[in-house]
């Protein structure tokens, strides 16, 4: 019973969203209730940003059993997690390695920051990414 | 970038910029026999000027939206903006430069002025008239890097207004105005 299930997310800095995946094994009814619980989570982000000055910020949510896990880039992009399990170095790993990534995407010059992510490859990366630190 | 001579890197950049297609920039060229040889005169169309400055500018705002991702320090976050107006100073001219601002000098009310004494795109500029000729003429130079230092600051959420000028080449001096939106 123990399907391990994750919703990861990316809003920019004016709050649009850039970017969100599933991994694990779907319970589909439970899809749009990870999206609102995440997006729900990003006040608390605001909070936490204020006492801690790191990038990466562990858990600042929690859900029944859901934990929200989030990083902030320094240019206020949020990258958001929705895990059950509590693995925070393997976690922290996955979301530097999606920052490189989102790096990588930003500099090319035909990406506006505030625009959603469209790349097929990104999209390839990042699932081989979570299955490299997650699953 | 490898420089024949300022006026061909000049001209190149008006022509890239494709500004106002009714007055071809060939037909206020000085020619290179003359006087001025080696030296664009730059029209003194200042609409024109103020149409290059916009679109350099903007480049350069979107140089440094990126320059900031992706150099901005990892294990700790800039939240003053002094701090983040020194990163720019130390870190970003590094990057661009190899050095750093000379001086930094702030009235810790959202104004700070950074200046540089061998600016490095000046060095080997020269003028046949003079100094403050020069400097005029030098001013499209100074813009990029307004531009630059400007979306570095807004991509960390701080909108400002950046200005240069020169006195005297090879140095120069950016202002930079916080403008908060209340």
């Amino acid at each position: 019973m123990s399907a391990t299930t994750y919703y990861f997310a990316i809003v920019g800095s004016a709050d649009s969203p850039l970017y969100e995946a599933d991994f694990g094994v779907q319970r589909t009814e439970n899809k749009h209730l990870h999206q609102f619980v995440v997006h729900a989570a990003l006040d608390l982000v605001e909070d936490a940003l204020f006492a801690n000055t790191a990038c990466y910020l562990k858990a600042v949510d929690s859900y029944n059993d859901w934990i929200v896990s989030a990083y902030v880039t320094p240019s206020n992009v949020r990258l958001m997690l929705l895990h059950e399990v509590k693995s925070e170095e393997a976690i922290r790993s996955f979301f530097v390695d999606c920052h490189e990534l989102f790096v990588k995407t930003l500099m090319n010059p035909f990406y506006d920051p505030s625009t959603p992510i469209q790349s097929q490859a990104f999209d390839t990366k990042v699932h081989s990414l979570a299955k490299k630190y997650l699953l | 970038m490898s420089t024949d001579s300022p006026t061909s890197a000049m001209t190149q950049l008006l022509s890239a910029l494709s500004l106002d297609g009714k007055r071809p920039i060939e037909s206020r060229q000085v020619n290179s026999e003359t006087s001025n040889a080696g030296w664009l005169e730059l029209p003194d169309d200042s609409e024109l000027m103020e149409q290059v400055f916009v679109k350099l500018e903007a480049v350069g705002f979107r140089v440094g939206r990126r320059l900031a991702e992706r150099f901005a320090p990892v294990n700790r976050r800039l939240v003053d903006t002094l701090d983040i107006v020194k990163f720019v100073c130390k870190d970003i001219w590094m990057l661009l430069f190899n050095r750093q601002i000379d001086n930094l000098k702030t009235n810790h009310r959202g104004i700070y002025v950074l200046q540089d004494n061998k600016f490095k795109w000046f060095l080997r500029m020269s003028g046949n008239s003079g100094g403050a000729a020069a400097a005029r003429h030098a001013q499209p130079y100074i813009w990029l890097p307004c531009g630059i230092i400007r979306g570095i600051l807004d991509s960390f959420g701080v909108s400002t207004v950046v200005v240069a000028e020169t006195l005297g080449l090879p140095q120069c001096t950016f202002q930079i105005k916080v403008v908060s939106d209340e």
